[in-house]
């Protein structure tokens, strides 16, 4: 079998070669380099998505959280609005009651004191005609006689006078 | 004993005589590095069939490597800008491995043969020598053949032509010495094995001294250096010049 030479440039072999390497070229961009690119670049995108979903998912946390902060403090405000609307009400009515209450016994007291007054009037009179009538009947007895009716009754209702004004 | 180490074989002469290129020949060095393409494209298929955007097996992520790689390789020593260059860099690369490496299996490197080499020399030299023409114009490119004297201006030719044939030679020499090499080391095997059991008596030593039993296992630690270091090492080698030389042609 023909051999070359050990060391030697041989044309054809040589454009071959330039062919074959160009050709191996296109084969690995081919086959290796577009295939394994376009998955990166999916993979990238794919890994883009999330992040920016990520984000998105975020910032309606966030929103969901000032709401939820603003509504909390509306809250707060309400109540102790509710509270504070509520004490002033319990003080106010603590207070009319109080003065319900002391308008009624003041008003029981006035009563009380109109009817005592009422009633020793009474007695007074009862007693006045009790005495007028004992004293007359005593003193007809005493001088049995009859003394002008008109001048006595005078003179008892004077006595009697002295004596409420001395009771 | 005799030992013959010559070039390729040439397997076919095609009768058609062709002016200036002389007749078709198709030798061991073409009809192999045929079969390294076959393996570098089949090995390109294979890793990116059924590519997954996640939950990736251990063959697309090898994928993966090897992209990311000769992308960091071409961009982290060349630049952004020479993108384009990845597939030539990865191919050069990838056929000159596959080719160092087929002699494992016992065929004859395509890289052991100087036409190989020098092609992809030439080719990279077309690429450098288009490159400074890009970034300083054509007579900004002859004009560069002058610097810093005129009287310089043949050794500057010559150190142009040399970068092309130091890359060729320096891929070739490598690989053809580990042929070479490779050659002595199982011939003299053969010899020292036929010595050693030629020493049994009778017809045990005959029979015995008849095969080549040395040839087994210790070539195989040489070719650990010849093939393997060697092989992976002036691809690397080659590649690196490449880049090295185009990124420094488009500086100016």
């Amino acid at each position: 079998m023909q051999v070359q030479e050990l060391v030697s440039l041989v044309p054809w072999t040589f454009i071959a070669t330039i062919c074959n390497l160009f050709i191996q070229m296109y084969l690995i961009k081919r086959f290796l380099f577009k295939p394994i690119n376009a998955m990166l670049e999916k993979r990238k995108a794919m890994a883009d998505a999330q992040i920016s979903d990520a984000e998105k998912a975020k910032n309606e946390a966030l929103a969901m959280k000032d709401e939820y902060e603003k509504d909390m403090a509306d809250a707060k405000n309400k109540a102790s609005e509710i509270l504070s609307s509520a004490q002033k009400t319990a003080s106010d009515q603590s207070e009319r009651m109080l003065q319900e209450a002391a308008a009624q016994a003041a008003a029981l007291k006035a009563k009380a004191e109109s009817d005592i007054a009422q009633e020793k009037r009474k007695a007074v009179n009862e007693a006045k005609n009790e005495i007028g009538g004992m004293a007359m009947e005593i003193a007809g007895k005493v001088i049995e006689r009859e003394i002008n009716e008109e001048d006595h009754k005078k003179l008892i209702d004077d006595f009697i006078a002295n004596v409420g004004e001395a009771s | 004993m005799e030992i013959d180490i010559t070039g390729a074989r040439i397997l076919y002469t095609f009768p058609i005589d062709v002016p200036f290129l002389g007749k078709f020949q198709l030798t061991e060095t073409i009809l192999i590095s045929w079969l390294v393409m076959l393996i570098i494209t089949g090995f390109c298929i294979w890793l990116t069939h059924d590519l997954k955007v996640e939950n990736i097996s251990k063959r697309q992520a090898l994928a993966e490597l090897i992209v990311e790689k000769a992308n960091s390789f071409v961009v982290g020593n060349m630049g952004e800008k020479f993108r384009y260059m990845i597939p030539f860099v990865s191919a050069l690369f990838a056929t000159s491995v596959v080719s160092n490496l087929i002699s494992l299996v016992g065929l004859r490197s395509p890289t052991a043969d100087l036409s190989t080499e020098a092609a992809w020399a030439v080719v990279v030299f077309i690429m450098i020598t288009a490159q400074k023409i890009k970034s300083s114009g054509f007579g900004g490119y002859l004009k560069g053949f002058t610097t810093p004297i005129p009287i310089m201006t043949p050794f500057n030719v010559l150190s142009e032509l040399a970068t092309p044939i130091s890359m060729a030679c320096r891929h070739f020499g490598n690989i053809l010495s580990g042929v070479v090499i490779n050659g002595l080391i199982y011939a003299a095997l053969a010899v020292a094995s036929s010595a050693l059991f030629g020493l049994l008596p009778g017809v045990v030593g005959d029979v015995l001294s008849q095969i080549p039993f040395l040839d087994v296992g210790i070539p195989a630690i040489l070719s650990v250096y010849f093939d393997w270091f060697s092989g992976i090492m002036q691809a690397f080698i080659f590649c690196m010049l490449t880049v090295m030389y185009i990124a420094n042609a488009a500086e100016g």
